[in-house]
């Protein structure tokens, strides 16, 4: 059976959120500047969106949180959990499959 | 610009059934985010009061921010998310908790009721101690 499609955009926070936490823990502010570094600031969004995501993906645990204090303040760092690198790969997979389709779909002649 | 009300988006979280633990976390890690972005932007040479603005535009809106909590079920507190289910158990559990409130009671308040019983106890000796006197008088006397 073919495997169902995820709704479009709504894994995209998800998946970047894990692949930039795959190489290190950090924290919140520093993955909204690190998000808009690595995909060249077309991916905006309202900053504090990023949070309810982290949390999610902590509850099921792809993530786990630490409070570290740092300058005076406590901040929470995120890192990369075992079960969080499988869903990371589930993820990028599904997000291939949909980069392929739709690139076949632009490549090929309009049937309008 | 005023600062975000970050007292208000913690009611209004927990109104829509965020689990406290997230909801309280949440606001501080937003309400830290809110002071890096202030920062960077006065670092960047912009006045506070225009700094405020901006970080307040960067941060988004709380509305959103709420929308996009309260539709992550695994965010929100038992009883929201089982909302049929507390309806038995919350009852239920208030009639079991009924028959051990006095022994709760007891164990909260112990050195008070210890003090209480000796009380009793030195006032119930002396007036049966005063009882055998006059009774031993009225046989003796």
């Amino acid at each position: 059976m073919a495997k169902s499609n995820p709704p479009f955009m709504s894994g995209v926070p998800e998946l970047l959120l894990l692949r930039l936490l795959e190489n290190r823990e950090m924290y919140g502010y520093e993955l909204v500047r690190a998000i808009r570094e690595v995909t060249g600031e077309a991916i905006s969004l309202g900053e504090g969106v990023i949070y309810p995501v982290l949390h999610s993906l902590e509850r099921n645990g792809s993530l786990k949180a630490k409070r570290k204090p740092v300058g005076g303040r406590t901040r929470v760092y995120y890192a990369l959990t075992k079960q969080g690198r499988g869903r990371l790969e589930d993820l990028q997979e599904d997000w291939r499959r949909i980069q392929t389709g739709i690139e076949s779909a632009l490549e090929s002649p309009s049937h309008a | 610009m005023r600062e975000p009300d970050f007292n208000a988006l913690a009611s209004r979280l927990l109104r829509n059934g965020v689990a406290p633990r997230h909801a309280h976390r949440m606001v501080n890690e937003i309400r830290d985010h809110y002071d890096d972005l202030v920062d960077a932007a006065v670092d960047a040479g912009r006045p506070i009061r225009t700094a405020r603005e901006q970080a307040g535009r960067e941060l988004g809106s709380f509305d959103d921010l709420v929308n996009e909590v309260s539709n992550r079920r695994e965010l929100k507190t038992w009883a929201f998310r089982y909302p049929h289910a507390a309806i038995i158990v919350y009852p239920l559990a208030c009639l079991a908790a009924l028959p051990a409130m006095p022994v709760y009671a007891g164990i909260a308040n112990a050195p008070v009721l210890a003090r209480w019983g000796a009380s009793l106890l030195a006032a119930g000796l002396l007036t049966a101690g005063l009882l055998l006197v006059l009774q031993l008088s009225i046989l003796f006397g």
